[in-house]
């Protein structure tokens, strides 16, 4: 009897409490606010808002899943934003260069900019991989230096100027059109998500990027190759960032070199970080890292229309991103005392 | 021979063997610096002329600055993001103080303490935000940093509504940048006597000492019973402090309190402290790490702008001195080891 009592309760206490923690508080904070600013101004959920929510957080939750996957095997990518642009100026200027060469072959003009662009990524990617992994250099610190370099180069093909000479098919019949009434940045979201989540839960590599970030002493122990997965952590992170600066490019239908940048490296931070993704390794879920993109743009969006000052904008997600991560910390605290 | 004689003998015999080691790998860094002077001046002999040399001292006294700032709380193993916003924030809320203060009619000396009164009260408020927010919620300090990088960033664009703050008193100026002491400019003056005052500290005093512990090894210092956390929240504070006299000092070289002032500053502080061998790991470092990257960062880019390298090939060139600089750090570490 006593057994059975003192193995029931703990579960019960826990249960509740780490379900509130861990997945319960994020979706309940976006009901709450999705509510109440549907309450205080109809234009919330007008058509034209909701889908202008939907593409822009497609944009952010797919840098955030891969940054995501960075952190949770214990690294950084700081890169993230640089990339973005690279990638929207590369493909750009294929599709340009392309087009001069082979007019009116539009399949193969399209194939060439998008596989220029994910290309692109996935060569900073490697480098962030290989310095990280190889040379043993702090994530951090690689990542700060290809984004300096990253965004130098981007800037060096187009000196600051936007890319045009894209197909029209690629920014009218793909990037600002709709199917199923959602924008396509939403369906391909919605894939990598899927894509994502799977390789999470279901993939060895997922699996040994959750052990390599809890514990790099166990994982060693127990055979997993841990610089073949750290190169991959940083390929998929980049690579992901490259696709969203491709859809960012047929939306607004230039390549530019301002695209991304620091904002966007932040953001997916932010989002990855108060979507649960402990910055300790190790912990950390992609679902709820692309709920945290959702409100984070849902937030900033609601800001808009409440007409907050935009320059004091900026407080509310710093104050939001320390008080989430402060909330965790105590609760982990409390949880380690009993 | 006496066992004192031999134990001194013992150790003369070990130093040499470990010194060349050590001495060639922390030559690396001013031999590098030597070269790229000697370098650029192939190119363009004015690189080594008097001018350009004071103009050089001058601008790495300022990144000196925000690397030492950047330098102490890396040695505990964080680092502050937040220090460019924090940079910007000060630099208004001075101008705003100053100019507010003129306005009401106050003579000069209110005027100026006033300026340096608001400039610091919001550094070591942000430095007090950041350390209560890493050192007792626990927060991971890149969270914590970020978080207050975004609201310093909200706080000075609001109270500047976006445009540089005019109304900065040109004894202000006369003070912090154009004033020299026996004709040494007076921005060099200000950061090598902090350089001089933050060394003795860290090497001296307990508190310098504790941080150095805490960055090495936070489990033995909480054995040995140190107070991690308040000298946690007290480097967090001394850096912002560190920052703001920076942006107090840049304020009067601009003459104006400038919204973006500390634009990519954060990241440009740390990578100066990281290239001159201050490891993120926490423990090693000091003011000299932080000069020296300092003066590397500086001389580049100098040297880059004389010889007309394009800007964007120079961050380019920025991103892998970065990375190499840290990669030479770590082999030099394995070499000890």
């Amino acid at each position: 009897m006593n057994t059975a009592l003192a193995t029931a309760s703990p579960q019960s206490a826990i249960g509740p409490r780490s379900i509130a923690g861990r997945i319960g508080l994020l979706p309940a904070l976006l009901v709450l606010l999705v509510a109440s600013m549907s309450a205080v101004d109809p234009q919330f959920y007008g058509i034209n808002n909701v889908l202008n929510i939907l593409r822009n957080a497609s944009l952010l939750a797919i840098v955030a899943c891969g940054q995501a996957l960075v952190i949770i095997a214990g690294g950084f990518d700081l890169s993230v934003g640089a990339v973005v642009a690279l990638a929207s100026v590369v493909t750009a200027k294929t599709m340009a260069a392309t087009a001069a060469a082979f007019p009116g072959n539009t399949p193969l003009i399209i194939a060439g900019g998008v596989a220029a662009g994910l290309g692109c990524g996935a060569v900073v990617g490697l480098l962030n991989g290989f310095c990280v992994a190889k040379l043993k250099v702090s994530g951090f610190v690689v990542t700060l230096g290809t984004m300096s370099a990253t965004a130098g180069v981007g800037l060096m093909i187009t000196n600051g100027i936007p890319v045009y000479g894209m197909p029209e098919i690629f920014v009218k019949g793909f990037g600002r059109a709709q199917a199923l009434g959602l924008p396509t940045a939403v369906h391909v979201a919605l894939v990598v998500i899927a894509l994502m989540v799977f390789v999470q839960r279901r993939t060895l590599f997922g699996r040994y990027v959750y052990a390599i970030g809890g514990n790099v002493d166990a994982a060693v122990v127990s055979g997993v190759s841990i610089q073949r997965h750290i190169v991959g952590t940083y390929v998929v992170s980049s690579v992901l960032a490259a696709l969203t600066g491709i859809l960012l490019t047929a939306q607004v239908g230039s390549g530019q070199a301002s695209f991304g940048g620091d904002r966007m490296m932040l953001q997916s931070i932010a989002a990855a970080v108060i979507g649960g993704v402990s910055l300790r390794g190790g912990v950390g879920r992609i679902e709820i890292v692309a709920i945290s993109a959702l409100f984070l743009t849902i937030l900033g969006n609601a800001l808009n229309l409440l007409h907050v000052d935009s320059r004091l904008q900026p407080v509310f997600l710093g104050v939001i991103m320390v008080a989430a991560v402060a909330l965790d910390e105590l609760s982990r605290r409390s949880k380690a005392r009993v | 021979m006496s066992d004192l004689e031999l134990s001194v003998a013992a150790k003369d015999t070990d130093r040499p063997k470990l010194a060349p080691g050590r001495w060639i790998w922390s030559a690396v860094l001013p031999v590098a610096l030597v070269l790229l002077l000697l370098g650029f001046a192939a190119v363009d002999r004015g690189v080594l002329s008097p001018a350009n040399l004071l103009n050089i001292a001058q601008q790495t006294s300022y990144l000196a600055l925000f690397a030492m700032a950047q330098t102490v709380v890396i040695l505990t193993r964080g680092f502050d993001l937040a220090l460019g916003p924090t940079v910007s924030m000060v630099s208004v809320g001075t101008a705003l103080a100053m100019a507010g203060a003129t306005a009401s009619g106050h003579d000069i000396g209110v005027v100026l303490l006033a300026g340096l009164g608001a400039g610091f009260a919001l550094g070591i408020a942000c430095g007090l935000f950041n350390g209560v927010v890493i050192a007792l919620l626990g927060v991971n300090p890149f969270v914590a940093t970020l978080g207050s990088y975004n609201i310093a960033i909200g706080i000075a664009t609001t109270l500047s509504s976006g445009r540089p703050v005019q109304g900065v008193p040109a004894s202000f100026s006369q003070i912090f940048y154009s004033g020299s002491v026996f004709g040494v400019p007076a921005a060099i003056v200000i950061t090598v006597a902090v350089g001089v005052v933050l060394h003795l500290m860290l090497s001296r005093t307990v508190f310098g000492r504790s941080i150095y512990l805490i960055g090495t090894n936070p489990r033995a210092a909480a054995v040995a019973g140190l107070p991690a956390r308040r000298i946690l929240v007290a480097t967090y504070v001394l850096c912002s402090g560190l920052a703001a006299l920076g942006a107090i000092m840049m304020t009067a070289r601009t003459g104006s309190g400038e919204p973006n002032l500390g634009g990519a500053l954060s990241l440009q502080a740390i990578a100066g402290a990281v290239v001159g061998g201050t490891s993120l790991a926490g423990g090693r470092g000091g003011v000299g790490t932080a000069v020296l990257g300092a003066l590397f960062i500086t001389i580049l880019s100098n040297g880059m702008n004389l010889t007309r390298i394009d800007g964007y090939v120079q961050m380019i060139v920025l991103g892998a001195i970065v990375i190499i600089g840290v990669l030479l750090d770590r082999l030099r570490l394995e070499q000890r080891q």
